[in-house]
């Protein structure tokens, strides 16, 4: 169905017409153009003779239930655009624990916690930090889950099982498995001596370079369950129909996951990467619990950046001006990334189903 | 998304500007009471304190029989509230600065006490204000260090005192033949080599180089012993060749002396507790009498002392400056009341109460923490608590400005940045130079913006 034809259609006006074509109600019954919308716009272009260009709307469009954004949109206005906009205000304050307690009234100085924060602090290293990090550990999780959705696909005995252990996790509260991979990490503790058992020194997990490894392998470890999650819906979509089609085509397992189902989660797949993405860069709890602050130089992603400059600082301007900028680095490739993928435009036609 | 700190407190400051409105009329009368006995009769006084995890049930218990004599004595209610956590109070600091209410009175930590004076949210007693807790010299004077920048500006009253000591295992000590404890950082690491036998797992001194809080400890003692206050005027002197001394003798006794477990630069405290608790190391270092429950259930029950920590610099012979009176940092808690306070005589009433020498006498026998109260801290008797005791009068107050927690920041971040180092086995000098460098300019940028406010 389209409305398209409408908008090229040449303004006359007309007041009856007018009123009924803007109007989305139930149709006149007189008027047996307007009862039948969404027949063809063919069939309405002779009985009008020329409309005003008003989109017609669309049948699934046609009384939406709007008001109930209220609700979630009150709270979103209170809870995230009030304070996004109070710290694009503070990150133009210079203000510290000196000033904190007339806030409102801290001094005024425009850019330069911007200046400081681009030329005179870690900022840049902990977002190059933060979204290596990211992508690193994305890139690793997205092969897992999807493997391991594909294996628990099919019904076989004891499925339930492996299913629910593959959730644990994701279940597990982050500060859990940080505490746990804590332990597990000290230099004389459970990973270096089975790495000993085969003469490998692990050396300092918890300090130094291989921090980073540390981190996105413990990132891995906890997250991969969502990738898994989410593929394991994409499949779920793919008609049976079009397992037995191909089937039928002859297509072995390869060729079939290759080009039949992997189509299928392309959405779902596309979905997870940017969540996750998102979540590992705004991850505090792990990086804080496993090395805690001040945190190796190596590991020093934005998060534990903000919160050092924060509360252990007191550098609460300087803080939101790195928080916004990091906010605006990240917005950039997500936009695109939103445009590319289409995620936000369910029924773009063409689009999959 | 990624403003997360930020919006949270600006959340949490709407929030907390909603909720000032909404108890706008319930806010109640000041108090009208002059001198003598204040009248609270219908009152509540809101106490913000932190939570005592290795006491939860006798904390509880000590809230209600206070709260209990506090009603006795004004007729008003006592409401505590707890934190859980550092982070906690600070939020709920902040907020209640932020917003200009919230409880009225506040239990800080010591070291905390210069960042909290330096909002200005909270009262600076007056001559008057002292009268009305007790008078200041109910209070043992070395408390008082932290209390403010200066005598005349004080705004923290010192509650209980936790000086920093170090415990030593009497076997050990005597099968190395050693008489007594040491009394130099020097003669420390002799006696520690002497106890060290790492081929059985014993080793001379157990301490964490891991933990969030130990490290900065030492150097900031070992430089003050040396004759450098670390802070002087608005001059930060982190780069003078004391503290890299400090750092080379704290790092030394693990690479040059051997005489730490390889293992403790993963340790926290808690880790070198245990450790010494196995009798597996000769001194425990950093402490304070929060370890006797452990230790007393442990395998060196009755068999451990504590004896103040060492108070010449290492390389010296004698205590420089004031050296001799920095055997531990000033350590404990202050109590502070809040500037937006409606009560503060009915506050000061329950400061008065607490710090009591009976009370403070009570809570010493309960938790084990020092009495602030002079005559209190006096009538200790126990020969266990002696050497702690004399650490409350030897304590020196880490420098009063708001910037030391940007300081301590730094001195901590050597240490943490330096571990990988310390793991292959020694600290390259122009490293730990370089990283002491990155220290002062960070901690002297912090210095002078506490100098312009």
């Amino acid at each position: 169905m389209s409305t398209d034809s409408f908008r090229e259609m040449k303004p006359v006006s007309g007041p009856a017409a007018h009123g009924q074509l803007a109007r989305s109600g139930p149709p006149e019954p007189a008027l047996d153009a307007g009862a039948s919308p969404t027949t063809g716009t063919g069939a309405l272009q002779p009985a009008g003779g020329g409309r005003k260009p008003v989109r017609r709307k669309g049948l699934s469009e046609r009384n939406r239930p709007l008001w109930m954004l209220i609700p979630g949109g009150v709270l979103m206005f209170v809870i995230i655009v009030v304070p996004l906009f109070l710290g694009i205000y503070m990150s133009a304050l210079n203000l510290d624990q000196y000033s904190l307690r007339k806030w409102v009234s801290a001094p005024f100085i425009g850019v330069e916690n911007f200046v400081e924060a681009l030329t005179n602090s870690p900022l840049l290293h902990s977002v190059w930090l933060s979204v290596s990090y990211s992508l690193i550990a994305m890139l690793v999780t997205l092969p897992l889950g999807i493997a391991a959705a594909v294996a628990t696909q099919n019904a076989f005995k004891g499925r339930a099982l492996v299913r629910s252990i593959f959730l644990i996790p994701y279940v597990l509260p982050s500060f859990v498995v940080a505490t746990v991979w804590r332990t597990m990490f000290q230099p004389d503790g459970v990973v270096n001596s089975a790495l000993n058992v085969f003469g490998i020194d692990g050396g300092l997990w918890l300090n130094g370079p291989q921090t980073y490894w540390t981190l996105i392998l413990v990132q891995i470890w906890a997250s991969w369950p969502f990738i898994y999650l989410l593929a394991l819906s994409g499949l779920q979509s793919v008609d049976h129909e079009v397992h037995e089609a191909s089937a039928l085509d002859g297509a072995l397992w390869w060729n079939k996951l290759r080009y039949v189902v992997f189509p299928y989660l392309k959405g779902p797949l596309a979905l997870a990467f940017l969540i996750g993405m998102l979540h590992h860069i705004n991850n505090f709890t792990l990086p804080f619990v496993l090395f805690g602050v001040p945190a190796p130089a190596d590991v020093e992603v934005l998060p534990i950046l903000t919160y050092v400059t924060s509360f252990q600082s007191f550098r609460f301007g300087l803080s939101a001006a790195m928080a916004f900028v990091s906010l605006v680095l990240i917005a950039i490739p997500l936009f695109i990334y939103l445009r590319a993928v289409k995620l936000d435009d369910a029924e773009t036609p063409g689009g999959k189903k | 998304m990624r403003f997360a700190p930020s919006a949270k407190l600006a959340a949490v400051a709407l929030t907390a500007a909603l909720a000032l409105t909404a108890c706008g009329g319930s806010g109640s009368s000041t108090s009208a009471s002059s001198g003598g006995a204040v009248d609270g009769a219908g009152k509540t006084l809101n106490v913000l304190t932190g939570v005592n995890n290795q006491y939860p049930e006798e904390q509880k218990k000590w809230q209600s029989d206070i709260a209990a004599k506090f009603k006795e004595k004004t007729g008003a209610e006592v409401k505590f509230e707890t934190f859980a956590s550092a982070n906690d109070e600070l939020t709920r600091i902040q907020t209640s600065v932020v917003s200009g209410q919230g409880p009225d009175v506040y239990s800080l930590g010591t070291t905390f006490t210069p960042t909290a004076y330096a909002t200005k949210a909270f009262v600076t007693l007056s001559d008057d204000d002292w009268k009305k807790v007790g008078g200041k010299d109910r209070f043992n004077p070395a408390a008082l260090g932290i209390s403010g920048p200066d005598s005349e500006h004080q705004a923290g009253i010192p509650f209980v005192s936790r000086p920093f000591v170090m415990a030593y295992n009497k076997d050990l000590l005597a099968a190395a033949g050693i008489e007594k404890p040491a009394t130099t950082w020097d003669e420390l690491a002799e006696q520690a080599k002497k106890m060290t036998n790492a081929g059985a797992g014993t080793y001379g001194l157990a301490t964490g180089y891991k933990d969030n809080f130990d490290p900065w400890k030492f150097i900031w003692a070992m430089s003050v012993q040396a004759g450098n206050p670390l802070v002087d005027g608005d001059k930060l002197k982190m780069d003078d060749p004391t503290v890299k001394k400090a750092y080379e003798t704290y790092f030394g006794w693990l690479t040059k002396d051997k005489v730490v477990d390889p293992a403790a630069i993963g340790w926290s405290n808690s880790n070198a507790v245990a450790a010494f608790a196995s009798g597996k190391a000769g001194y425990l270092m950093m402490t304070t009498s929060s370890s006797i429950p452990t230790l007393d259930k442990s395998a060196v029950a009755g068999k451990y002392a504590y004896s103040i920590m060492p108070t010449t610099a290492p390389g010296e012979s004698s205590p420089k400056g004031d050296g001799d009176k920095a055997a531990s940092i000033l350590s404990g808690d202050n109590v502070v009341v809040a500037d937006y306070s409606q009560q503060k005589d009915l506050a000061f009433a329950y400061i008065e109460l607490i710090t009591s020498k009976d009370e403070q006498l009570n809570y010493q026998k309960i938790f084990g923490e020092l009495p602030a109260n002079a005559e209190a801290l006096a009538s200790l008797t126990d020969p266990k608590l002696q050497p702690i005791a004399d650490a409350a009068g030897k304590s020196k107050a880490t420098p009063f400005t708001g910037a030391w927690g940007d300081i301590q920041l730094g001195l901590l971040n050597v240490t943490v940045q330096s571990i990988p180092d310390l793991a292959k086995g020694s600290v390259d000098e122009s490293a730990l130079e370089s990283r002491l460098k990155d220290a002062q300019s960070k901690g002297q940028a912090s210095l002078d913006r506490a100098a312009k406010s």
